[in-house]
This record gives structure tokens, sequence and C-alpha cells, in this order.
């Protein structure tokens, strides 16, 4: 190397050197205005459980993180109630980017809406983080740049639970589901699995009701009496509560061994109380009991201490799309919505449950499943998961290949 | 597909026929008498509900709590079906009937609004008293114990409702009025006081239809919106304004469907309406004789 380059060199080094400690250094960045979070969700009607259970979790994060800050500037936010309506949420979520001018959306629990809203987020280029709903259409084949999802998916529940229930040698099923979204994207993720597992499993047959129809006893008994060898429920919400209370009364899980996405989940077994079925397979991405670690004791008593109540699932995600966006901010140094997509892109902040990383591919948190089965504990005044397993996230996520594929077959 | 499987079916069938039974048949002694469609019907159901898990919950534990429950929310309904009758409805009905059936939807918003303030938009469960947990085999079927007791409900309800339009005075002029309510007018019967007594009843049904529901499902806010519309169909399909009709239009609902599920699993929803379409296309004025 001649001198000359070697100078060249030199000098080029100490510039980079200067500008990266110039860089971490520096609190040169400052925000000139507060960061405006628009919350389209559902506070009116059965779902608003959730839909507060949510708020509240994004509420404490932003105390948190409003005692210092994102470069000078707070979170601030306002929230819209879609009463389960997508049209309704959409028009919220028009109303809340062209006139409220905010920079982020949030919601929603309701997956046609998040959909709808995600779409219009796409046109006006804001970014929109999804924290209940859980199609997985929503970041896989409708995915796109704007919208990020701070929940897990049936793609990620249906193949948790289609693992378990195949390695527990069952392969006659029926599947049992209520007729909506997500009762159908989830009875259809769980079976896609199975037969991708288990070529030879047999669907001995299935059956569907209404959202909301009140009496599920001649269906359960009529599954009882095929006697398949295992089964698949698909429901949510107060359909959820229904199906566990039938399966207690007439004792469904003693005979047909049972699998339910969120049927371990506290937000279903709280309000049942010693109504819920013991020895139902379930899974869920949070619960305030288990891992009994540091990071989700002082979520749980913070939580607690702030609302009275223990966080369900809604809250868990509240609280890390929370933390997400104010990193995100931070990462971004800018209130650009383009650099705050691209700093939130593969981003990964510590939550009660460990690390999670914002995948880049397609905007999916990577978020771990809990397996386990209801069970009676003396300790809490609900059923709780018994033998809880926690699935990697990276184990139940589609594949980036997958997620390609699936977005190009949907244009 | 065997007989004890059809017998078992049909037997689950029935419990949830009894308690469409119920209901459909306060809608339908409203409509027959007072020629009222009365939309906030299903409200007072939703609200039995909500009152019975009330009781129960304050009783906690004690084995008498579920009965009281079920004597006090009907009475809740009633009173509350009376108060909104005397004070509004009585002064309608000279009005059309578009008016009125406006008048009855309003009052089902308001009181759906009510339910939601006093408890909120979380859903309750009502767990029966132990002697009512869990399944008995029948037949090689797991039948609800609590389905007993709707399995009694149904017919005790039905016998006293037969006594109550042939033995008594009021339900002898419920039924004139239904008939023909000018003629009984005219004979010096204060019809208004017969409205009045016929509506509160009607209400007291919706609401122990909400009562004996209650232990079975997820007590929240629009578990009235399927009942409603079903009940009206059971009305139609029965015959306006006849309790019988009531009683064989929820019977054929509940059957339908529980056998349907043997048939068509994919396809059970559906039973029920198909064999409402059929009945209608075979007889438009329903089974039996209609009161209008």
């Amino acid at each position: 190397m001649s001198a000359r380059r070697r100078w060249i060199a030199l000098v080029a080094g100490t510039l980079a050197a200067a500008s990266v400690a110039g860089a971490s250094a520096a609190p040169a960045v400052r925000f000139d205005r507060n960061i405006k979070v628009g919350v389209v969700d559902t506070y009116s009607g059965p779902p608003a459980v959730f839909g507060n259970d949510a708020l509240n979790g994004f509420r404490l994060a932003l105390q948190e993180i409003n005692r210092d800050g994102v470069h000078g500037a707070r979170i601030e936010f306002v929230t819209r109630d879609e009463k389960f309506n997508p049209e309704i949420g959409l028009s919220m979520a028009r109303e809340l980017v062209l006139q409220e001018r905010v920079d982020v959306l949030v919601g929603t629990i309701n997956s046609a809406t998040a959909l709808a809203i995600s779409a219009f987020a796409r046109e006006q280029r804001v970014p929109f983080l999804v924290w209940i709903s859980k199609s997985e259409a929503i970041t896989g084949a409708r995915g796109h740049r704007y919208v990020f999802s701070t929940t897990e998916n049936t793609a990620m529940a249906g193949k948790a639970l289609a693992e378990a229930m195949v390695r527990r040698g069952y392969t006659r099923f029926w599947l049992a589901a209520e007729d909506y979204e997500y009762g159908h994207a989830v009875t259809n993720s769980f079976w896609r699995f199975v037969k991708r597992l288990k070529p030879e499993a047999e669907l001995v047959n299935q059956t569907w009701w209404r959202t909301g129809e009140p009496d599920l006893v001649p269906y359960l008994t009529q599954i009882l009496q095929a006697r398949p060898q295992a089964a698949f429920f698909g429901t949510g919400g107060a359909g959820m509560a229904n199906v566990m209370r039938t399966m207690q009364v007439i004792g469904f899980a003693q005979r047909v061994p049972s699998a339910i996405h969120t049927a371990i989940d506290v937000t279903v077994l709280r309000p049942l109380g010693t109504a819920a079925p013991e020895g139902v397979f379930g899974t869920t991405d949070y619960l305030y009991y288990y891992p009994d670690t540091p990071a989700n004791r002082k979520f749980v008593q913070d939580f607690q201490a702030a609302f009275g109540g223990p966080p369900g699932f809604p809250a868990f995600h509240g609280y890390i799309t929370g933390h997400f966006i104010a990193e995100a901010f931070r990462r971004a140094r800018s209130l650009d919505r383009e650099r705050f997509v691209e700093a939130l892109e593969g981003l990964r902040i510590q939550t009660p449950v460990g690390e999670v990383e914002m995948r880049a591919c397609d905007h999916q948190a990577v978020l771990p499943m809990i397996f386990g089965v209801t069970r009676r504990d003396p300790r809490f005044p609900h059923l709780v998961a018994g033998d809880p397993t926690v699935i990697p996230g990276a184990n139940v996520m589609p594949t980036c290949e997958d997620i390609r594929r699936a977005r190009e077959r949907a244009r | 597909m065997d007989a004890a499987a059809i017998l078992g079916q049909l037997l689950v069938g029935l419990g949830r026929s009894m308690i469409l039974f119920i209901v459909s048949a306060g809608l339908s002694l409203v409509l027959g008498v007072l020629r009222v469609p009365n939309v906030f019907h299903g409200s007072l159901y939703m609200l039995g509900a909500f009152v019975a898990w009330t009781v129960a919950e304050a009783l906690g534990p004690h084995p008498a709590g579920l009965w009281l429950a079920l004597a006090t929310a009907p009475l809740v309904t009633a009173a509350v079906g009376l108060v909104v009758e005397r004070l509004l409805l009585s002064r309608l009905y000279q009005r059309e009937h578009l008016m009125l059936i406006l008048f009855t939807f309003g009052v089902m918003l308001v009181l759906n609004d009510v339910v939601k303030l006093l408890w909120g938009p979380t859903y309750r469960s009502l767990v029966p008293p132990p002697s009512l947990q869990g399944a008995a085999t029948v037949l090689g079927v797991a039948l609800p114990k609590y389905n007993v007791v709707l399995l009694l409900a149904g017919p005790v309800v039905a016998a006293a409702l037969w006594l109550f339009t042939q033995r008594t005075r009021a339900g002898k002029v419920s039924r004139a009025a239904a008939t023909d309510r000018d003629m009984v007018a005219v004979l010096g019967v204060d019809v208004s006081r017969v409205f009045g007594l016929a509506f509160a009843l009607g209400c007291f049904l919706a609401g122990l239809g909400g009562a004996l529901v209650a232990p079975t499902t997820s007590i929240t806010l629009g578990m009235d919106h399927s009942l409603l519309i079903d009940s009206f169909l059971i009305v139609i399909v029965g015959g306006l304004g006849n309790l019988w009709g009531a009683l064989v239009g929820s019977l054929l609902f509940g059957v339908t469907q529980s056998l349907g599920l043997l048939v068509w699993p994919q396809f059970a929803v559906a039973f029920p309406y198909a064999v409402t379409a059929a009945v209608l296309l075979v007889r438009p004025t329903g089974l039996l004789r209609s009161a209008w």
C-alpha cells in the first residue's frame, strides 16, 4: 500500500469513527412535536373487554415511555370506537389520518376491520400496527410495507396445535367451528398443518354453527356419538365461553381429546370460574403467571397496580405495541413515516416474555406460543394451563418464502 | 346411525325447544291479544338472564340461589313490561301498526343500553348448584342434568298457560279480545286492563326463558338477537297469536336442528330455517289457526 493510499485510508477511518461517535453521543435529534397514535378498536359490546384490555396495556407502556420521552417528545393517543364494524372502523381510521394527522395507526380486535384499515394504510403510507386480530392474511397474503402485527395469528396457532395433536398420535379428527372470519381461518390453518404433518389423517366430519349460537349441547353430543379420536374447535370471544361450558357439563374433553386456540387463555378461563372444563388442550401467546420470570412479574405487578386486575393477552399486545412504536421512533431519529417503517423492520425489544423481534420480511412479531392443558389449581380462582411448554415463535411461523409465495398468489 | 343416537339427539333438541317455547309463547300472547309485535321481547329475555345471574351471584354457593333467581327474574321483566305498557304503549294502541313496531324497537335500544350500563360488556357465567352440574347418561347420550329442568319447565309452563286461558276469567277475556276486541269492549269489559295483564304475562315469560337459559350459556349483550329472530319465526310458523302454535313451532325448530346434525352436520344451522320456509310455502298462515 502506497503512502498516499494509507493516508487516505487513515483520514477516511478517522472521519468514519468521528461520525459514529458523534451519532451515539449527540442527543442531537429533538422532535419538535409529540408523537400521535390513533387507536381504532371496539369499545362497545362484548368484544370491548378485549379492546379495553389492550388499551390498558398500551397506557402502561406509554407511562413508562413518557417518563423519559422519545427524543424529547411524548407519545399521545386518541381512540375511536369501531363498534366491531369494518365500515365504521375504516371511516374512523380515515378521520384519524386525514383530520387528526396521527403518525401511526393501531387496532383492532376485528380481523375484517384490520384488513380494511390495512388497505387504507397502504394507500396513505401510514404505518398500522395490528394488536389483537388474528387473521393470518394481515401479515401473510395481504401484508405490505406499512402493516405490522404485534399479535400471534391463526397460522401460528393452527400449526402449534396441529403439531401437538399429531405428536399425541391422533389421526381421526372432527372439526367444529363458529361460522365467521376467525373461525374459518384458524380451523383451516389447523387442518392444513395436520395434513402436512400426517397426510393420512382423516377428517371424520365437520360442524359449523352461527356466531352467538346459544345452545351447543346438540352439536357436542352429536360429535360424542360419532366418536372421532380428537376434535378441534375454532371459536373465540363469548362463543368460546359457550363451548367451554358445554364441554364441562357433558364431560366432553374426557371422552374426546379436544384442542382449541386460547382454551388456556386467562381472558377465556377467568370469567368462567369453575364452569370451565379440565383437560382441554390449548394455546395462547401470553399468560400472566407463566413463565414466572422477573420481567413478567414486574409487568403483572405494574399492570395490577394501575388497573386492579391481571393483564390478559390483549394487554400484553398493547404493551409491546407501545414499546415497539417508541423504540422505532428512537431508532428512526425522525418523525418521518418511511424512516419509522424501516426502523421497525427487524427491530428487537425486551418484553415481559423475553426478546421479541419484528420480522423484517413480513412485519410479524416473532412471539412464542404457550401450549398447555386446562387444569384446576387451588392457588387460582380460575383454571390454569397445566404442563405449559413454550414453543419458540420461529418454529410455528410461516417461512419468509411461504409469505412471499402467499403474497404473489394473492396478487 | 342407530336408534339410540336419534333418541339422544331428540332429547337434547327438546331441551332447546322448551326455552324457545317459553319465550315465543310470551311473544305470541302479546301478538294475539294486543296485536303488537313486541321487538323488545328479546331484550327482556336478556335482562332476565342478567337479573338471574345477579341474584344467583348474590346468594353465592347457596343451593337455593338458582331457584330464587328463576323466581325473581321473570317478576322483574314483568314489572318492566307493565310499566312500559301502562305509561307509554297503552297510549299508542289507536296508532297504526308501524308506530307500534317503531315504539317497541325504541324500547329495545333503550333496554339494551340499560343492560350495558348496569352489567357492562363482559360476559357472565351462572354456575348451576352442584346437584345439577355434570351430565346424566340417558340412552347412551350425555345429557346435561340441567336439561332435565328444561324438559320439565316446558310442560309446566304449557299447562299453566292452558289453565290461565281456559279456566280463569282474565284468560277467557284475553282470548275473546284476541278474536274481537271491539265486541269485548262493547260487553263492558275493561279491555285496557286485560291488555296490561297479557302484556305483563308475555314479558314474564321472556324473563323466565332468559333465567332458565342463564346456566346453560354465556350471559352477554347480544344474546337477544338470534333468539328474537327465532321466536318471531316460530310464532309465524305456528300461527300468529296461537299459543299451541308456538309450542308446535318450537318443537319443530329445536328438533329439526338437533336431528339435522345427525344427517348433515355442516349444514345443521340451515335445517330449522329450511323447514320454516317449507311450512310457510305449504301453509302461509302457519300450522295452526292464526288469531289475526
